[in-house]
């Protein structure tokens, strides 16, 4: 009975927002549109209403999905200057994203952060990195005590051993129970993703997250319009606002087109192998069928899909 | 294998004179020996795949060495224009064990078949084969482009180099930048060492 009622009264609500955004625009189309540009931060009218109205991402119909990747090219030719694409690519059936990293061939070069950063429209001048790479004495994993400022003439510096962190793509997430609006979630090919735009920023999943892996985005990213990476997606990079929490997505707008992960493509020691966990013939189940892995912080029962392995 | 083949058959005679009560000649099983030696050509689970083009042009070794006489002995190329001595092996090696004594321009495995130098991997997996059953498999080196469909490997000389295989130190990427505002922590903000009487180590717990 309660249901009906909800379901009803969600019903009425989309109507009425429906007839607020057409009356909006019909008021924003008649209006002179100079003058209320200025005042919309550049946008017009009754995009500022979409935004506003925009549902979570999850519950958006597809013509909303639609209007809103349009909404979001716009955005980035007005503030960057670039045209980029937005797309929605949907995850791939039997697929389920697994990571391994030897940790006998990394050598801490940092060229994956590199890769992700630019790949990944991240601020160049902004902390926010999605991997950070440790570095500890041979023998030890004290992660509290690691060096990520760590930066010499060359590496690897003797009796140092670097262990890249990154997000782990837990299948029993504890950042997406900490959420309390439900902007994060765990996608059916396995990758936890956020949903920028419904993302209200109070950092309860960074809190949460036992590998640092979530970062807080300070300030707007200040990017060139020739750095900015064209290809992007809703749940990945796409030019993020400030003030909303980001993290790694496996790459989701290269990985759902069967590309490798751009940190792994950057890696010049091949350490990353990527992969489906559901196909026994993929290089990331030869890995954990044939090496000696494993997971950090495995004890907390996250049940992360990220391996390190040795050889 | 073989001690079970015998085996069965053992046992097949066996059953066989149980049956009839009486003995029967086992056939003896002829093996036919092969007349070409089986060479190694790739796991057959492997995931299909194409190597990757040479990353640097190798000069013609044939255009001075075809008229050159070939000299077997083991020695120092003090003169040659090319590496004289290596690395790799730490002097158990030289030339002649990877490079095709005939063809020059040609490799050869230790089983004496000529390979390109396109395909490396089946010259370095002679001695190394564990590496080369993990870079069929993918758990060594790297796969071009993609996760899914068409798999181009990294072949081995790629990124070593065969004559010094052992990669170098280089310069590292910069290390990420601290947040406006804050200073960079030092060594004893890190420690975090608020209680005198508890010394933290560096090796131990996570």
């Amino acid at each position: 009975m309660s249901e009906c009622k909800e379901l009803k009264n969600k019903d009425n609500i989309d109507t009425y927002k429906r007839k607020l955004l057409t009356t909006v625009g019909v008021a924003a189309a008649t209006a002179p549109v100079a003058s209320l540009k200025a005042a919309w931060g550049g946008a017009t009218l009754q995009e500022f209403m979409q935004d506003l109205f925009q549902d979570h991402y999850q519950r958006m119909t597809s013509e909303e999905i639609k209007d809103t990747l349009a909404r979001i090219e716009s955005k980035a030719m007005r503030d960057y200057g670039a045209k980029i694409t937005c797309e929605n690519t949907p995850p791939r059936p039997n697929v389920l994203f697994g990571y391994a990293l030897n940790i006998s061939k990394c050598k801490g070069y940092r060229d994956c952060v590199d890769a992700c950063i630019q790949e990944n429209n991240q601020g160049r001048d902004s902390q926010v990195q999605y991997i950070r790479v440790l570095e500890m004495p041979n023998g030890s994993r004290d992660l509290e005590n690691s060096e990520h400022y760590y930066n010499p003439e060359t590496v690897p510096t003797k009796g140092k051993y670097y262990l890249p962190v990154q997000c782990m793509q837990c299948a029993d997430p504890p950042c997406v129970k900490a959420c309390p609006v439900e902007a994060t979630w765990a996608e059916p090919d396995g990758i936890v993703v956020v949903d920028y735009d419904w993302c209200i920023g109070c950092r309860y999943c960074m809190t949460a997250c036992p590998y640092w892996a979530r970062h807080f985005n300070w300030t707007t990213p200040k990017l060139l319009a020739g750095e900015i990476n064209p290809t992007t997606h809703y749940l990945g990079n796409r030019p993020r606002p400030s003030g909303v929490v980001e993290k790694c997505h496996f790459c989701i707008q290269r990985t759902r087109k069967g590309l490798q992960p751009a940190c792994m493509e950057a890696c010049p020691t091949g350490a990353r192998v990527f992969g489906n966990l559901l196909d026994p013939k993929s290089e990331i189940r030869y890995v954990l069928e044939n090496k000696t892995v494993f997971r950090l912080k495995e004890e907390l029962g996250t049940d992360p899909k990220f391996w390190y392995f040795t050889d | 294998m073989r001690f079970s083949f015998m085996l069965a058959l053992a046992i097949t005679g066996w059953t066989t004179f149980a049956a009839n009560g009486e003995t029967q000649p086992v056939e003896e099983s002829i093996e036919e020996e092969p007349t070409v030696p089986l060479t190694f050509s790739g796991y057959p689970d492997a995931p299909s795949f194409t190597v990757a083009p040479l990353n640097k042009k190798i000069k013609s070794c044939a255009r001075c060495h075809a008229t050159m006489e070939t000299d077997t002995t083991i020695r120092l190329l003090e003169d040659a224009p090319h590496v004289d001595a290596m690395t790799h092996g730490n002097g158990r090696i030289w030339c002649l064990i990877c490079h095709d004594e005939q063809d020059r321009d040609q490799l050869r495995t230790f089983a004496g078949e000529k390979v390109s130098f396109q395909n490396s991997h089946l010259v370095c997996g002679s001695c190394h084969p564990q590496r080369q059953k993990d870079w069929y498999f993918g758990a060594h080196g790297k796969r071009e482009a993609n996760w899914d469909g068409d798999r181009v490997l990294v072949g081995c000389t790629n990124c070593h180099d065969p004559h010094e295989p052992i990669i170098q130190p280089r310069e590292p990427k910069a290390p990420p930048p601290v947040r406006a505002g804050l200073p960079k922590m030092n060594e004893h903000e890190r420690a975090f060492n608020i209680w005198p009487w508890i010394t933290r180590t560096e090796v131990g717990h996570e």
